[in-house]
């Protein structure tokens, strides 16, 4: 075996042939689906069981929903371009990206906070029966998950500033934050799907 | 050489392809999520409407992961390790809402407290 392909198989980023950052944030998204996962099923699962305890259609705005659906797509869409700019070592580009991310982010929050707020209004919060409860802990849950991706994102642009980001070091770290966002997207296309526009059905 | 090293030197011809389909998923998702929001409003057959919803968005969600996440340009390994979680939990969901339904639930034992 040559040098090179010796000191490639022994390079500690690399035990499994891919880098270690992108398989252990596989692992974690693997394992944050069962985390969704038990949350939507127990939704559906208090839904079926009590239909009658409250009827969300006269409080659900889909149009508001699908807007913020519509957002966090396009977010996952400039995201992806943003990975692919640190790929091509485009700083400027990734940079650009990277804040429309997060626009679109913090809008997606914004929709959040003023569903919420609405709800609440309407009497609809997290102590008010099981479909108060099993709803705002399953939204409010992702709604944390989208916070915590639009801080990771803006310490991410705030280090591409300081001048220690280099593009051909940090490609992975890039790919690995898209994947956290864009896992929040997809989880976000479930819950709007199986939360919300089931029951306009 | 670690993959965090070679990614710069990844042909930017093919960051260009991938570029052109991240624009033409992106528009494709955006038209599902339109689709979607005309059809519960439908007079159509629930149980249609029902299977065509969980259809598109199984679409949007494998085509998020496939193209926007590149595990189709990636390792198996990275598909395995986050497909075993993906089963895990869908096969979790499936099992309850069977498990959960009425007739097994006894309501009289529930309420008891």
């Amino acid at each position: 075996m040559s040098d090179a392909a010796t000191a490639h198989n022994n390079d500690s980023h690399h035990n499994l042939m891919v880098d270690n950052k992108k398989l252990l944030m596989w692992l974690f998204l693997g394992s944050d689906c069962m985390f969704f996962g038990t949350m939507i099923s127990t939704h559906l699962i208090y839904r079926k069981l009590y239909p009658e305890s409250f009827d969300p259609t006269s409080l659900f705005s889909l149009e508001l929903t699908s807007f913020s659906t519509f957002i966090l797509l396009m977010s996952s869409f400039l995201m992806a371009l943003a990975v692919s700019a640190m790929h091509k070592c485009d700083m400027k580009s990734f940079r650009r990206n990277i804040i429309g991310v997060i626009f679109f982010g913090l809008i997606f929050l914004g929709c959040q906070v003023y569903e919420f707020t609405e709800f609440a209004h309407e009497g609809l919060t997290l102590k008010s029966g099981t479909f108060g409860s099993t709803f705002f802990m399953l939204t409010g849950t992702h709604g944390v998950h989208v916070a915590i991706g639009v801080f990771w994102l803006i310490c991410m642009y705030f280090y591409s500033h300081t001048g220690k980001m280099d593009p051909h070091e940090s490609a992975v770290d890039v790919e690995v934050a898209g994947l956290y966002w864009h896992f929040v997207d997809i989880v976000w296309i479930i819950i709007f799907t199986a939360i919300y526009l089931i029951e306009f059905i | 050489m670690s993959e965090a090293h070679s990614a710069p030197h990844a042909d930017h011809s093919s960051e260009n392809e991938k570029y052109h389909a991240f624009i033409n998923l992106a528009l494709v998702l955006a038209a599902i999520t339109g689709i979607e929001l005309v059809l519960v409003y439908l007079p159509f057959n629930e149980f249609l409407i029902f299977s065509v919803l969980i259809a598109l968005s199984l679409f949007k969600f494998v085509s998020v992961i496939a193209w926007f996440m590149h595990l189709i340009y990636d390792r198996l390994l990275l598909t395995l390790a986050f497909g075993t979680g993906l089963a895990i939990a869908t096969g979790t969901v499936i099992a309850l809402m069977f498990i959960m339904d009425r007739g097994f639930v006894d309501f009289e034992a529930i309420t008891a407290f």
